[in-house]
């Protein structure tokens, strides 16, 4: 949809392009970050002969689990943003949907205007029927 | 004590001489031996030995003159050992702290197996610890994700059914960096009503926050205290009418949720979350709705209308005179009243009951003055339908005009411009008032009416026009009479031929305030023998609500008239016919007029009929002055019916035909 020679749509799509590009930086860097400090975890389970050298590596452990947690977290995060996105720069779809809703309100409302026209006849056909059958009634004739 | 240390620290050989020719000469190479002995040589304990002597001169000294104590030399001796010993311990110390120099010949004994293997087995123990704990938080920061991805599905899924009927906005708190947090709201108010009156709460009203939950659920607060709706009430009449609030229900429902928040939250739940905060949000809509339609009313009741007048202005309520003595009050009352253990209130707007309530109070004291207004309630218009048609021609008068304005010329409207289309809905919508009020007033008048005249019919014709209402009144001729005309005159099978009725209708229509009588029935001689023409109207009045029974009874009482000639005329009498009257020409020039007689105050019927002779030899159109004359020359027949009538116009057959004696 860019026009050639440039203008606002151009401007979007780069922009859009250069964010995209930014997400997929941030989803790489979150899953390498996963993985190499899932790697560096296990190679420094192993059990060391200096008990001193055990204590520094499981500090280590804990810093590469928190570092997991945290590229989780951050990923999870993106999904978040993504959604976000999906949901208000959805304009197409959004103004989709809103034609299909005032459409749908235009026919209710012809709907209701001609349920209420029907209701109005039956309302007026009964009236006349009850004011037949009252004129006709017992109650009103031994008045005459 | 003072203790000199000299140390050599660098193995260096020392130039002991040098002689005048340049030689040097250097100590002798010393064995190793030798060099250990002399470093400890050189750990000077001189003063300690001199010390020690010192004190064994003057020990002896003492000892000359006192006995000496066993023990005393043990404990000197061991006492030297001490400084001995201490004076060692900082030479290690000081050899230990200087990096450069090692302790020489030092060597880690080596484990035994045992030893080894419990180290490893230790450090492995250590290990596998820190592991698990490392599994733990795994699993927990595992479990907290999965909550968080549970929460976010929930919440966006119910955004997104939300965004599908409302106005979703986002903002974002802080730095927009990538996972800040962001605040979403939902707009209530619709781009072409930012031109149209807005009050201070529409404004606060018109941004909804919107919350989550620890659960994720997605919740929208109702700000009680500033939902309101439109109230349009007459002094002095309080309908029964009960504002059907489909909230209140749904909060009772929502506080019970709240109340089990600790059970696991199902779809169905989410379901019925998502359509409570519909409900919320379409309450709140509807509430700046009927607070933009006051405040416009409040505005336009600024301008000159016609017939309508300010009695009273106040920020929630507007009293106004239409006319006819008739006052109509629009009002903002609260939309829910708050309860003592109402939980809804949201967490930043302090509970006050007060204003909900002042409100009404304000009305309280307004009550007092409604005492002096007309208390006949039966003639108002349901107050519910009136405010359902003040929002209907708000939203088609004013909101779409405004919409289409904005939409075609979005530039060209100016907020300030005066329009002239809030005075005509206004206008419009006091004159509907009062054409209602007065159509009710006329509509109980002419039941009045039929409920005395038994062979009258009331019919009421809907327009569906707000301003203009219509009645029919019929007269039928009796199926009996018909019948018995046939029997008459067989061959006249079709009497509308002929051009006589058997029905007669008298329509009445009030346009706005102005009320039309037409009469149908009375024909012109000449048409008698032409061809009828159904609907002649000839008769056509306007009048006032005073002068209507008397109108329609007269218009009624012609109606008769006029029928009793058609029927003379079939028989073949000589009848004549003046307003409301149907002479019979008897012989010698006599004459017997039956008289209709209207009273709209008579309870026993508003049509009776007097029977008067017009002797020939009296003044024609006068009446005789004595009672004796008044008794010959008319007599009351009292209110009688068209089967009365009939059989007294057949009984007046006889009398024409066989003569006008007494």
């Amino acid at each position: 949809m860019s026009k050639p020679g440039g203008g606002p749509t151009a401007a979007a799509a780069a922009a859009a392009a250069q964010k995209q590009k930014a997400l997929l930086q941030r989803v790489d860097t979150d899953i390498a970050n996963i993985v190499d400090n899932f790697n560096l975890l296990v190679n420094i389970a192993r059990v060391n002969d200096p008990p001193v050298r055990n204590a520094q590596e499981s500090f280590q452990m804990e810093i590469r689990a928190a570092r997991m947690v945290q590229a989780a977290d951050s990923l999870l995060k993106l999904v978040s943003e993504l959604k976000q996105t999906a949901i208000f720069s959805g304009f197409a779809s959004l103004n989709e949907n809103v034609e299909r809703r005032i459409g749908e309100f235009n026919r209710l409302e012809e709907i209701t205007d001609r349920l209420l026209e029907r209701v109005g006849g039956e309302v007026a056909a009964s009236l006349r029927e009850l004011e037949t059958h009252y004129y006709s009634s017992v109650q009103r004739t031994n008045c005459q | 004590m003072n203790m000199e240390i000299d140390l050599d620290k660098l193995p260096l050989k020392r130039l002991e001489a040098i002689d005048e020719a340049g030689n040097e000469q250097f100590p002798l190479d010393i064995g190793y031996e030798e060099k250990r002995l002399n470093m400890v040589r050189r750990i000077d304990f001189s003063s300690v030995v001199e010390e020690r002597d010192a004190k064994k001169q003057k020990n002896s000294k003492e000892a000359a003159g006192t006995q000496p104590w066993p023990w005393q030399s043990l404990v000197e001796n061991l006492q030297v050992a001490q400084q001995e010993l201490s004076i060692i311990l900082d030479l290690i110390n000081t050899v230990e702290a200087n990096d450069a120099v090692t302790v020489a010949g030092m060597q880690r004994p080596k484990q035994l197996p045992h030893e080894s293997l419990s180290d490893i087995v230790v450090s492995s123990a250590t290990k596998l610890q820190r592991l698990r704990h490392l599994g733990r938080y795994f699993k927990q920061s595992s479990k907290a994700l999965e909550q968080q991805v549970t929460r976010e599905t929930r919440f966006y899924d119910s955004l997104i059914r939300l965004q599908q009927n409302w106005k979703v906005k986002r903002q974002h708190v802080g730095i927009s960096v990538p996972g800040s947090e962001s605040c979403f709201t939902i707009d209530l108010l619709h781009n072409s009503m930012t031109d149209l009156v807005l009050s201070s709460r529409s404004s606060i009203l018109s941004t909804v926050h919107i919350d989550q939950d620890h659960a994720g659920v997605l919740t929208v607060k109702l700000p009680l205290r500033l939902c309101r709706r439109l109230s349009i009430e007459f002094p002095g009449f309080h309908s029964n009418h009960e504002q059907k609030n489909f909230l209140k229900g749904k909060m009772e429902s929502v506080l019970h949720t709240r109340e089990d928040e600790k059970m696991a939250l199902t779809g169905e739940d989410v379901n019925e979350h998502v359509k409570d905060s519909h409900l919320i949000l379409r309450e709140m809509h509807r509430s700046i709705f009927q607070e933009q339609v006051f405040n416009l009313v409040n505005q336009k009741s600024y301008n000159y209308l016609p017939g309508v007048n300010v009695i009273s202005m106040q920020d929630d309520c507007l009293q106004l005179s239409i006319g006819h003595g008739t006052y109509v009050s629009f009002r903002l009352l609260p939309s829910l009243e708050e309860e003592p253990n109402e939980k809804m209130n949201s967490n930043n707007q302090p509970q006050n009951r007060e204003s909900g309530i002042r409100s009404t109070s304000s009305l309280g004291s307004e009550t007092a003055d409604e005492k002096s207004y007309p208390m006949d309630y039966l003639n108002f218009p349901d107050p519910a339908s009136l405010e359902i048609f003040l929002q209907y021609l708000f939203h088609e008068g004013v909101f779409l005009k405004f919409k289409e304005r904005r939409t075609y010329a979005p530039r060209l409207v100016m907020p300030s411009q005066p329009t002239s289309d809030g005075c005509n809905f206004l206008g419009h919508f006091c004159m509907t008032i009062s054409h209602r009020i007065f159509s009710m007033r006329v509509m109980s008048m002419l039941e009045g009416l039929v409920a005395r005249v038994p062979y009258l019919h009331l019919h009421y014709h809907p327009t569906w026009h707000s301003r203009i209402s219509s009645w029919c009144l019929s007269l039928k001729v009796p199926l009996s009479i018909l019948h018995s005309r046939r029997r008459i005159k067989p061959s006249e099978s079709n009497d509308l031929k002929r051009g006589f009725r058997s029905h007669f209708h008298t329509k009445v229509v009030l346009n706005g305030d102005q009320i039309n009588v037409s009469g149908e029935g009375t024909h012109e001689v000449g048409s008698l023998r032409g061809d009828f023409t159904a609907g002649c109207l000839i008769n056509c009045y306007s009048c006032d609500l005073v002068d209507l029974p008397m109108v329609i009874l007269q218009q009624v009482a012609g109606q008769v008239i006029h029928w009793l000639h058609e029927e003379a005329l079939i028989i073949g009498l000589k009848v004549s016919r003046d307003f409301l009257c149907l002479w019979f020409s008897l012989d010698q020039g006599d004459k017997l007029g039956l008289v209709a007689n209207v009273n709209a105050g008579d309870i026993r019927g508003c049509i009776s009929w007097w029977l008067v002779f017009d002797d020939s030899s009296m003044e024609e159109g006068k009446l005789g002055a004595t009672d004796d004359g008044e008794r010959r020359s008319r007599k009351f027949l009292g209110n009688l019916s068209l089967e009365t009538l009939y059989s007294t116009l057949m009984d007046l057959v006889s009398l024409s035909v066989y003569g006008g004696g007494h």
